[in-house]
């Protein structure tokens, strides 16, 4: 009882947030014509609450509920990561100015918003098989019926049909390789099954271990989209609303991410070398690394030829979690950093970028990047905007983006001269992505078209809110050394 | 005597079966009966090896656990595919279509 008492105490942001969404339930069952409004209030405050209580559980580290879950300086970095993505979301994309949204009922997307903001925090922190699946299909099922918001709209409903059998499909595949595991540790603890593994497998076990690590990955690779889970990605952010496609680009992608590091890190390393060596029994670089080249490459040339802004910033998504998975790849502190500092200016420049695009579609209806012709006559804000944050994106130096990919190359190039075709790689991949990043700002800039258009008329609050995102992308770099300590200091993964 | 080879091989045969139904069936009920197959398998799995293996309990509670997730995954698959056929008039997999590229 006593252990239990403790855990909520550290489990107080999942139960703020929990206490929020039975809120918004209540006041959106009122049918007032005030709840809209009440429920965005509330979301807003619940989640910026949940920020703020996770900020306070730094310097503990262990485990919750019998080993459910797991509290480390890492699992704060990223509930912090998590929270705040959900809340830019929620504070960023308004439903009465949105074409897509508008007249939709409210009150279950800011519930749906909250469940999933929940579910990706207890995904990052799981300890145990079952949580994992638990977290993992929780953060999908909600993820599916925000994909169907539009419930008219035939792109919505095709998008979240084929997200959801995508999606239970490689779960399933996932749980299948989690029975497995099991089957062989005995156990679902994920620090035990390090244990079962650090004593030695047989070499006859070795290739099972292989194979049941590579079925699970499905499930991570589903989440955090790398090929060849990534078929679902460019149907499903196109047909998705698109303050749910901004979300998913950014925040499951993060959890899935995390999980990712916890599951091999975790449970695939040795105790007697640290939490950042992996178990000597298993080569995992190299299939790690196959799989983020082809991700990246795979990303970046469908991008190439895209029109629609949005499945064109979904191939990008892809090409961009192979840049993030060379974090995994490294297999070092380095390396983990990096993947951390990179998901978190990314959620600055990918919404951004987002955010733009909704604008666009706000006022002209459209997502055709054919349509984007003279936009620097007709919205100069905007298209400077724009430009902040796709050289964000491509990683050109005075911006955030430059220290993600600086962070991760560095790592990678840290493993020695046998990771060094690997650089030179993602480095001609971030020369195509600066192609077509480029390729929509001369689009915007230098093509002609459109004359008799009128002018851009932005209300206020988008105005701030895009300045807001520009600011993010650029100030940071001031106090780049308490960005880079706070990333440091989060680097501790607990172990029993 | 039945032993676990037994429960092993019965699961397998599942998994692929399941595979088999997502990857060739059209009709999208019939792929969520596919993927039915594959959570059982693993069901079937995670039971078999808590009974014979270490004795613990722990793989039969992740089999409950998997129970109620299946049944939200496909209360919500069942909602999307309804919405599919109101659109569309078909439960056709080809048939949706219209983002490609």
């Amino acid at each position: 009882m006593d252990e239990v008492l403790q855990s909520v105490r550290r489990f107080l942001p999942e139960l703020v947030l929990t206490g929020g969404l039975l809120l918004v339930v209540l006041v959106d069952a009122t049918r007032a014509r005030w709840r809209d409004g009440v429920n965005r209030f509330l979301t807003a405050a619940s989640l910026l609450a949940a920020l703020v209580l996770c900020g306070r559980l730094y310097g503990w580290s262990g485990e919750l509920f019998s080993g459910m879950l797991v509290l480390d300086p890492m699992a704060v970095f990223f509930k912090v990561l998590l929270v705040a993505a959900s809340l830019l979301v929620i504070v960023l994309f308004t439903f009465d100015n949105s074409r897509e949204l508008h007249g939709l009922g409210q009150g279950e997307f800011y519930a749906l918003m909250l469940a999933v903001t929940i579910s990706n925090m207890l995904l990052a922190t799981a300890n145990d098989l079952a949580m994992l699946y638990l977290a993992l299909e929780m953060v999908s099922i909600t993820s599916y019926v925000m994909v169907a918001y539009m419930k008219g709209d035939r792109m919505s409903n095709e998008a979240s049909l084929k997200y959801i059998l995508f999606g239970a499909a490689s779960t399933g595949g996932m749980l299948f390789g989690l029975s497995l595991l099991y089957g062989m540790t005995g156990t679902t603890s994920l620090p035990a099954i390090r244990d079962f593994l650090a004593t030695g497998v047989g070499e006859q076990n070795r290739l099972a271990v292989y194979l049941f690590a590579l079925l699970i990955f499905a499930g991570f690779g589903f989440k955090t989209a790398v090929v060849p889970f990534h078929f679902w990605c460019p149907d499903v952010y196109q047909g998705a609303p698109t303050p749910v496609t901004a979300f998913l680009s950014v925040a499951p992608k993060a959890a899935g991410f995390a999980i990712m590091l916890r599951f091999f890190y975790g449970s695939l390393a040795t105790s007697a070398t640290g939490p950042w060596d992996l178990a000597g029994t298993i080569d995992w670089p190299h299939i790690l690394v196959l799989i983020s080249v082809v991700t990246m490459t795979v990303g970046n040339v469908a991008a190439l030829t895209q029109t629609n802004m949005k499945r064109l910033l979904a191939y990008s998504s892809i090409a961009h979690a192979g840049f993030i998975m060379m974090g995994v790849v490294a297999l070092s502190e380095n390396g983990a950093r990096g993947m951390m500092i990179y998901l978190l200016v990314y959620l600055f420049m990918n919404l951004g970028a987002f955010l733009v695009v909704t604008l666009i579609h706000n006022q002209d209806r459209t997502f055709d990047l054919r349509d984007y012709p003279g936009l620097y006559r007709r919205a100069p804000f905007l298209t400077a905007a724009m430009a902040v944050f796709l050289f964000s994106l491509m990683g050109i130096p005075p911006l955030i983006g430059f220290m993600g990919k600086f962070y991760v190359f560095a790592a990678i190039i840290e493993r020695g001269p046998v990771f060094y075709w690997y650089a030179v790689v993602a480095a001609l991949n971030a020369a195509v992505a600066a192609f077509y990043y480029a390729r929509i700002l001369k689009t915007m800039i230098m093509d002609a078209g459109n004359e008799d258009r009128p002018a851009f008329a932005l209300p206020a609050l988008d105005q701030i809110a895009v300045m807001a995102l520009v600011a993010a992308n650029v100030l940071p770099l001031l106090w780049w050394s308490q960005v880079e300590g706070w990333a440091r200091k989060s680097l501790a993964l607990y172990t029993p | 005597m039945i032993g676990i080879q037994h429960y092993l091989f019965v699961s397998a045969s599942l998994f692929c079966l399941g595979f088999l139904g997502i990857l060739t069936r059209r009709n999208a009920v019939n792929v969520l009966m596919g993927i039915e197959l594959v959570l059982n398998s693993a069901n079937i799995n995670l039971v078999a090896f808590s009974r014979f293996g270490p004795g613990n309990l722990q793989g039969q509670l992740f089999a409950v656990f998997v129970i109620v997730i299946a049944a939200a995954e496909v209360a919500v698959a069942l909602a999307i595919v309804l919405t599919l056929y109101r659109l569309r008039r078909t439960p056709n997999l080809d048939e949706a279509d219209i983002l490609r590229g």
